[in-house]
């Protein structure tokens, strides 16, 4: 799959984040990988259609799960992973989602974005291309977001 | 305070009232209000950002702005935050209270037309094409999937719905329901043991297609809205649960002799 079309979803991350009162996020790792993922915990699936098809995938432990979701809630502690923190994990992947089909959409490739689907489990795999997809792992205060990203 | 005073005179209840953007939050958290009358200004945000830190835990959180100032950006910043109607000061008691009844009714009116139109459909289309490309016959039962959450044991197929109105849709069944079924659609033996893999990708290729079935047939019923289908992503594994705090979820349970196959339509309340 063509790298450049990494860079929007990369871009949203780092816009979007900073905005909601986060540490500048700070990419650690790309790499190109095969088959399936292996669930950190914490998955939010969200699809897009149109102009390019795909699928991203957010994938994170529960902890960094709960550090997101308090910080959207402006610092309120979130002790266990519960349909509030959940709610917030949703609009986040969502957010950076329609974010990231905006800075498509100025490469030429316009999007539509599916709704989030977040899965929680402790030994879960996920497959989102019959072939190869990119991962970006993206660092936000010593947390760390992978993000798994399949074009047809 | 004139909110307050004017919902006096209603059968609407103040249940709690914020005076900063960190207390809304917390209140929200806490009460779960059906509305919420938002202001412009407090003192340590706007309402804009605080409906959307508000909108971020709840998104199906009903937010009213009221303030001195009702202009397109105001709105289209608002739309974004999750705001539901903006009303300008000074307002009425007739004015809030029909806008309060609007929004407490969108909910209910949109669950109707899932109901009644959108996953009957999908329903018969499941029950039709498991005996057309498996030749498995089915009893459906669909029921509204209330806490909005599905635990899945074996394997998840999730396919994005974009459009009007967006959503996803998430095929899901055991181990053994999904070996037994790639045989089915393979024309082997039942008992043959199939390999995982290929079992994986017959359910994937499968759902797919009946999904697109299903979007097809309603778009040619609604013709003003388009739906359109985003690729599968396959989820497999042992007690995943799924949860869909933003949708409105419906299960449709498909019984057949070699066990249960289900189809979990959610769809977004709005945007």
């Amino acid at each position: 799959m063509d790298v450049k079309l990494v860079n929007p979803f990369i871009n949203a991350f780092t816009a979007v984040l900073p905005q909601m009162g986060f540490p500048t996020p700070e990419r650690t790792g790309m790499s190109v990988k095969e088959k399936t993922i292996n669930s950190l915990g914490i998955t939010v699936l969200v699809g897009f259609t149109k102009e390019i098809r795909g699928n991203v995938c957010y994938n994170m432990s529960e902890d960094t799960a709960k550090f997101i979701a308090s910080t959207m809630m402006m610092g309120m502690p979130v002790e266990t992973f519960d349909e509030m923190a959940q709610s917030a994990i949703s609009e986040m992947s969502n957010m950076l989602t329609a974010t990231a089909a905006t800075n498509l959409t100025a490469l030429g490739k316009e999007v539509d974005i599916s709704t989030p689907s977040l899965s929680v489990g402790e030994d879960f795999q996920i497959k989102i291309a019959p072939g190869q997809f990119l991962v970006v792992t993206m660092d936000i205060g010593g947390h760390v977001v992978e993000i798994n990203i399949a074009v047809e | 305070m004139m909110i307050k005073s004017m919902l006096a005179k209603t059968n609407f209840e103040v249940c709690a009232e914020a005076e900063t953007a960190v207390q809304a939050i917390d209140l929200y958290a806490k009460f779960r209000p059906d509305v919420v009358t938002m202001d412009m200004n407090l003192p340590d945000t706007d309402g804009i950002e605080c409906s959307r830190r508000i909108h971020a835990m709840d998104s199906r959180c009903k937010i009213m702005m009221v303030s001195a100032m009702k202009d397109a950006k105001l709105i289209m910043h608002g739309r974004l935050a999750g705001i539901s109607a903006f009303l300008q000061k000074p307002i009425n008691t007739n004015e809030l209270i029909d806008t309060l009844m609007v929004l407490c009714q969108n909910n209910i009116e949109a669950n109707i037309i899932y109901r009644e139109s959108y996953v009957p459909t999908y329903a018969k289309i499941l029950q039709d094409s498991l005996m057309e490309i498996a030749g498995i016959s089915s009893d459906i039962e669909i029921t509204a999937n209330q806490e909005g959450s599905i635990i899945v044991e074996g394997i998840a197929v999730v396919i994005g719905v974009v459009g009007e109105p967006r959503g996803r849709v998430i095929f899901h069944m055991g181990k053994d329901t999904m070996k037994a079924f790639a045989n089915a659609v393979l024309g082997r033996d039942r008992s043959y043991d199939a390999d995982e893999d290929e079992a994986q990708a017959t359910v994937e290729e499968t759902s797919n297609i009946i999904a697109g079935h299903a979007i097809s047939k309603i778009n040619d019923i609604i013709k003003d809205r388009e739906m359109r289908l985003t690729p599968p992503g396959l989820i497999f594994g042992s007690r995943i649960k799924f949860s869909s705090p933003e949708l409105t979820t419906f299960c449709i349970k498909a019984k057949t002799e070699i066990g249960d196959i289900y189809m979990n339509a959610g769809f977004a309340r709005s945007v």
